[in-house]
């Protein structure tokens, strides 16, 4: 019997062959955090109050992000990331501040580099796994990676969604989610890896798969993961920040389940609060009142997202007194966007548009009021998540926000491409 | 280390799949931090008078996928502080699970559970035999083993002890 992507990854950084089930002490290539009060500060004084450790010993082993209170608004918060600025300044680990979302600026950094194994707090690290990367959420556990080498880990089954058919207009990669929770469960891959792959693939955008693989955490797996293939190659190994030999399925791994996806039957997604598995099609909503839309997050604000959502509002207007807020992923990426035209687009529409930061998804911008309702890209859909807990968030792609923008309602974002 | 068996009553049934907790105590109070006004809000719209009924040793159960969402750590603290020593599901969301075990809390995967007890039913998590024992009904689960790291963890009371004597045997070897 072969081995999976997971196992091989997790084989060479525990130095012996291992399987699925094993509990094993593994050694991250990548340990990555964003500075959050309760995280980050809480391990910086751990380490040094709790275990003597005044500095971690392999510091290019560590990144941390500045890209949740970006700007700052208190005090308080400017606190937080000066205490991170100066612990990344005494242990020389790499610091990206408002470079953008971390998840994604990791992957351009080359964190993702295809066959290494990283570790973070946050779960939405798995997008890392577009890459070939096996990054594992592992919350506040994240201080045993700072305070020794190894992390204890049991190497995880794997799940294998293969994608088939084809895209249709209107359809994005956000809705492949959401369809596949639908129809693999909200638990159906619970303590494993989602891994991901099939003829259709290739097809799909490498940010479409940044989308799918960072939202994993929605279908009970741990991460997410796809077997390198030349365009994610081509994108990582450039920049990649560890020499390693990306890792592929053998044909005849063990699968704990497999399942296949036809792309082909999706349309258009709605996910209605309260929560993430909750998933509606979009054309059972349509002209349902909505008030604000948000565009961005590590699960969105993209490249393809920005030219879906310009596409849609190109030449049109948002409906007077709607929010709209459009907040690209990376730096890099809003870069690209303002070369190619879009934010010009976006912003003539009416749209908000901020410099990259995490706010507007995690709930520190949240001001929606009792009974106003939102669409969005964020990662969440769950109560008080942008406002007042008696607010409601729609998840849906980023075509779709920009019709909702237009029209005020939900509203079918096919017609306007 | 050695993990002491969990014995105490089922103080509550959450039969919700997909249970979200910050529904313990309300998102509107999420952001609470004093543990006595947590402890007051804590499962108010499912009993009002949890509070008084609850005594230390008491075990919540729950049903599938316990923990999905996006859990935070203020309704799991309530509980503790009102006395609940841990909690048994048929299975748990992964980011949940983690989270609470690394503060120490048992939680305990035992497909089943559901139909093995009733609130207020005297139960027993039983680590050695794997077992999840009813001793009101006399009758018994098997429940997923625990690592042993995630065994030493909770014995230990949570992550920051767990680490300190794990690197403590380590630097003995």
């Amino acid at each position: 019997m072969g081995s999976t992507i997971t196992e091989k990854i997790l084989s060479r950084v525990a130095g012996r062959p291992v399987k699925a089930g094993e509990d094993i002490m593994a050694k991250p290539d990548f340990v990555l955090s964003y500075d959050f009060p309760g995280y980050t500060d809480l391990v910086f004084k751990q380490m040094k109050e709790e275990f003597g450790i005044d500095k971690v010993p392999d510091p290019e082993r560590y990144a941390i992000f500045i890209d949740h209170m970006i700007p700052a608004a208190t005090p308080a918060e400017e606190e937080l990331h000066i205490g991170t600025r100066k612990w990344c300044a005494e242990n020389k680990v790499a610091l990206y501040e408002r470079a953008g979302i971390g998840h994604q600026v990791g992957c351009e950094m080359g964190y993702a580099t295809p066959g290494a194994f990283a570790v973070h707090f946050d779960g939405h690290v798995s997008q890392m796994g577009t890459f070939g990367t096996l990054a594992i959420g592992i919350r506040r556990n994240i201080l045993e990676a700072f305070v020794r080498p190894e992390v204890a880990i049991r190497v995880p089954h794997t799940t294998r969604v293969d994608f088939t058919g084809t895209l249709g207009l209107g359809v994005m990669e956000r809705d492949i989610f959401h369809h596949m929770v639908r129809q693999i469960g909200s638990a159906s891959c619970r303590f494993q890896v989602l891994e991901i792959g099939g003829p259709a693939l290739e097809s799909l955008s490498i940010a479409g798969l940044q989308t799918i693989t960072g939202l994993a955490m929605f279908t009970g797996a741990i991460t997410a993961i796809v077997n390198p293939y030349k365009a994610t190659l081509d994108y990582a190994l450039p920049r990649a920040k560890k020499q390693l030999e990306p890792q592929y399925s053998d044909p005849d791994a063990e699968y704990a389940a497999r399942h296949t996806v036809d792309l082909s039957v999706i349309e258009p997604i709605i996910v209605v609060p309260p929560s993430p598995a909750n998933t509606q099609n979009l054309v059972d909503y349509l002209g349902l009142e909505i008030h604000a839309g948000y565009l961005g997050s590590c699960a969105s604000g993209r490249l393809e997202d920005l030219r879906a959502a310009a596409k849609v509002l190109g030449g049109r207007q948002v409906k007077e007194g709607f929010q709209l807020h459009v907040v690209p992923t990376s730096r890099q990426i809003m870069a690209a966007a303002a070369a190619e035209g879009l934010i010009t687009t976006l912003v003539e529409a009416g749209a908000f548009i901020s410099s990259p930061s995490c706010d507007y998804c995690f709930g520190r911008i949240a001001t929606m009021t009792a009974k106003q309702r939102a669409v969005s890209t964020g990662t969440l859909n769950v109560r008080g998540r942008m406002g007042s807990p008696d607010s409601e968030i729609y998840l849906v792609n980023a075509a779709a926000v920009a019709a909702a923008a237009i029209e005020g309602k939900i509203a079918d974002p096919r017609k306007y491409l | 280390m050695v993990l002491k068996n969990l014995r105490g009553r089922v103080a509550f049934v959450f039969t919700e799949t997909d249970f979200d907790v910050d529904q313990i105590i309300g998102v509107k109070n999420i952001k609470i931090q004093n543990i006595d006004e947590l402890a007051k809000v804590a499962m108010t719209s499912y009993d009002p008078e949890f509070a008084s009924k609850v005594k230390l040793g008491d075990i919540l159960v729950g049903a599938d996928n316990f923990g999905y969402g996006h859990p935070h750590y203020p309704p799991l603290r309530a509980m503790r502080h009102l006395g609940i020593a841990g909690i048994v599901a048929e299975s748990f969301s992964p980011g949940y699970w983690r989270g609470e075990v690394s503060n120490g809390f048992p939680q305990i995967t035992c497909p089943g559970i559901l139909g093995l007890v009733e609130r207020w039913d005297e139960i027993e998590v039983d680590y050695d035999a794997a077992l999840v024992r009813n001793h009101t009904k006399g009758t018994m689960l098997p429940m997923d083993p625990l690592s042993q790291a995630e065994r030493d963890m909770i014995a230990a009371g949570g992550l920051v002890p767990y680490l300190k004597q794990s690197l403590a045997i380590g630097r003995t070897k």
